[in-house]
């Protein structure tokens, strides 16, 4: 059973949730009246049944949302939720799990948007895998910041540099995470030179990814993001003009 | 008794094509310690093991060998838990948290060693239980589910969301309900199934064939574990492993009644669509406190309260995986994950299935939990070096894993996008106390039950006495609206009323 004050704390969101989900029901709701719902012709087909609309279960899950959204909103303020939403209490976080949740959140929001489409993906990952472990190994809060700028640092380059999809190819964006990608790693073996942990981490950050992208690309044959990286280049290359002859013939 | 030969004849012809094949063994030894690994990492899950390997393994090589990977990695990820319950105290996965209640005391006791052999004995029988539950069961419910058609199908799917919701929630029921909702609601992204009228997809084409089950399934449990997960954690101290792990036959004899009866809970309540191997551990545990003349000793060191949880989880995924196979909702979440399989395979579970692939699914299970059981026995003490991997340093590989698993299924940079987005919403989920797995299962069935529920409709002319003029349909009807009012709180206090008045 959870504390008086976890209670209060979660009938706190509570209130934010059932007013986000208010907004969001009715703004799908609204977005709903858009599908044909008494008749209309679409297609060349003319739907002119209300049940032969594409409307009707989407609106009893929106509706539905609404009145669950209600009474979540009810529930919540009756329990005192409405009256501690503005406060420290209500918002339930402390200034250190806003900046590890924040700095996570950036970190791979930058992978995934920023370096994952363009950056090849053994340097991305390394670079990601150093700077997860060495933000966030041993809870300074410093080193969570410091591993986000790096990482960052990387995505917004590569994001900027060549927003559009045809530029994806290029390679600045892979060697400046090449770089960024070496200085975290130093950082993490000067800080972390007596920790056995740490020092085991750059070797994970190089291997982890290398093998997932070999396994991938020869094992399965899969497709990888950014197929033309720096490196994935070299080993397509000398997989099947320098290894593979030695098998098949 | 003749269809109960002919199960049993077709499971002997499947177990020996598997048993002859040497790939058998390459991808049942991968799966099976992945499986174990996910499992007693605390942070990890039994979910996220088969979420990620279905990344991997779900639509790249035959659908015979994707499903050894998948269902290795469910049963050693579901008895891996055992081993941070039991020398950490804290359960690996959730299905494990009644296990440490015993398991720990024991292990601090001195008895570790005795108590995981139990263990393993236990989990080995327990899925062999749910496993042949299910080769004698599903040729029933295969011939009863001929005669389910479009009503049934659509109140089923609706019985699967809100059950699951109803009993996963751990704040309030609505949550659970809402969680559903929003997975339904996300499943009305894209062409509809009958019209194909574009639904919510403003104006992106990507969205146009809705969203997509894995990076769905990614984002749903991977993300908001990795979120939580990276957080320095004072690590525990892992008890010494003491003893003899193999366990004698005197003792799996004294406990066989336990092990029996938690297998046949285990297998009840996973049959139940929605609900997992937590909730089976914790009722067989209740049960047992119960019943067992040790029960009072539950809680401070007890094999059998040990053995109830543990073998009750394991024997779960025979029955979570009824239901999947047979009307086509998964039975717990991580069965959930083993639907995206098939679907990325175009083999649609439920009345329809090919029966073949039954037989070839429970001759997978027994071979595997065989696996899981020689590599407890033998390998016990691989694993519990592994305890000590703090997970700021594996969840980052975790994250890569699952990057890379959701771009190779097929919709690329946007299935990234869309794993992102929905690990973000499930992280403030759980952070506010709503379930995931009611939401995934949504997502899964949400277009069967648009589907069908229309279809319904269209037949009858907009009759709405269709959900309840059959039988099927009314008992089904009376089932989904009796789960919403028994949540009402005027119900709630009648029902006390009346139990107060009869006692």
């Amino acid at each position: 059973m959870e504390k008086p004050d976890d209670v209060l704390v979660l009938r706190a969101r509570d209130f934010w949730a059932s007013l986000t989900l208010i907004v969001l029901s009715i703004f799908f709701l609204w977005k709903t009246s858009s599908i044909p719902l008494w008749g209309g012709n679409r297609a060349g087909v003319s739907g002119t049944d209300w049940y032969n609309s594409a409307a009707i279960v989407p609106l009893f899950i929106f509706t539905a949302i609404l009145v669950l959204a209600f009474v979540l909103l009810i529930v919540s303020i009756r329990s005192g939720g409405a009256q501690h939403a503005v406060t420290s209490v209500g918002l339930g976080w402390d200034k250190a799990e806003a900046l590890r949740v924040s700095t996570i959140s950036l970190m791979l929001l930058a992978y995934v948007v920023g370096l994952v489409p363009r950056v090849d993906f053994i340097l991305c990952s390394g670079l990601l895998i150093t700077g997860l472990s060495f933000g966030f190994f041993g809870g300074h809060a410093w080193r969570a910041s410091v591993a986000c700028m790096f990482l960052v640092a990387a995505g917004v380059f590569a994001f900027v540099s060549y927003p559009a999809q045809a530029d994806w190819n290029n390679h600045a964006d892979d060697w400046v995470t090449l770089f960024l990608w070496i200085g975290l790693t130093v950082l993490l073996l000067v800080k972390g030179a007596n920790d056995k942990v740490l020092r085991v981490v750059p070797l994970i950050a190089i291997l982890a990814p290398l093998i997932l992208v070999c396994a991938m690309a020869f094992g399965f044959r899969q497709n990888l993001p950014a197929r033309g990286g720096l490196i994935f280049k070299q080993i397509e290359y000398h997989y099947y003009v320098t290894l593979r002859p030695l098998w098949k013939e | 008794m003749d269809f109960i030969f002919t199960q049993l004849a077709g499971f002997g012809a499947a177990f020996v094509a598997l048993v002859g094949d040497p790939l058998t063994y390459v991808y049942l030894i991968v799966s099976v310690f992945l499986g174990i690994t996910f499992g007693a990492l605390p942070g990890l899950t039994a979910t996220l093991a088969v979420t990620i390997l279905t990344g991997f393994f779900g639509n790249k090589i035959p659908l015979d060998y994707s499903l050894i990977a998948l269902l290795g990695a469910y049963v050693g990820a579901i008895y891996g838990g055992s081993y941070p319950s039991i020398l950490l105290n804290i359960p690996g996965t959730a299905a494990s948290a009644a296990t440490a209640m015993d398991g720990y005391p024991l292990a601090k006791a001195g008895r570790g060693g005795e108590a995981l052999g139990l263990t393993t004995t236990a989990s080995f029988i327990g899925t062999v239980i749910g496993t042949f539950t299910l080769l004698i069961f599903v040729w029933v419910l295969l011939l009863v589910s001929k005669n389910i058609a479009s009503p049934e199908k659509a109140l089923l799917a609706l019985f699967g969301i809100l059950l699951s919701g109803t009993l996963m929630s751990e704040d309030l029921v609505i949550k659970g309900w809402i969680a559903g909702l929003i997975g339904l609601a996300m499943s009305m992204v894209g062409l509809d199934p009958l019209l194909s009228e574009p639904r919510y997809t403003f104006g992106w084409s990507y969205l146009l064939s809705g969203f997509q089950v894995v990076p769905v399934l990614m984002g749903a449990f991977a993300v908001p574990q990795i979120i939580d997960g990276l957080r320095h954690v004072q690590a525990g101290k892992v008890l010494a492993l003491k003893g003899r792990i193999l366990p004698n036959l005197k003792s799996i004899r004294r406990y066989l009644p336990t092990i029996g009866r938690s297998g046949v809970i285990g297998t009840g309540v996973g049959a139940l669509p929605g609900v997992g191997e937590d909730v089976a551990g914790w009722v067989s545990y209740g049960v047992g406190k119960t019943v067992s003349s040790e029960g009072d000793k539950f809680g401070r060191g007890s094999f059998e309260g040990l053995l109830c949880s543990e073998t009750a989880n394991n024997a779960c995924i025979g029955g979570a995986l009824i239901p999947l196979l047979v009307l086509g909702i998964p039975g717990s979440p991580p069965a959930a994950a083993l639907m995206g399989a098939f679907k990325i395979n175009n083999v649609i579970p439920g009345p329809t299935i090919d029966p073949e692939i039954i037989l070839r699914v429970v001759a997978i299970l027994v071979m595997a939990s065989l696996t899981m059981f020689l590599m407890g026995l033998f390998t016990a003490r691989v694993f519990v070096k592994i305890l000590a991997i703090p997970q700021t340093i594996f969840l980052p590989v975790v994250m890569v894993l699952t990057t890379i698993g959701s771009f190779s299924v097929g919709g690329g940079i946007n299935d990234l996008y869309l794993m992102l987005g929905v690990g973000a919403v499930a992280y403030f989920m759980n952070l506010m106390k709503y379930p995931i797995a009611p939401l995934v299962i949504g997502v899964i069935l949400g277009s069967l039950f648009d589907e069908t529920f229309r279809r319904s409709l269209f037949l009858s002319d907009g009759d709405l006495s269709v959900f309840f003029s059959r039988p099927g349909a009314a008992i089904l009807l009376l089932l989904n609206l009796g789960l919403i009012l028994s949540q009402l709180p005027f119900v709630k206090r009648a029902f006390l009323r009346m139990k107060g008045r009869t006692a």
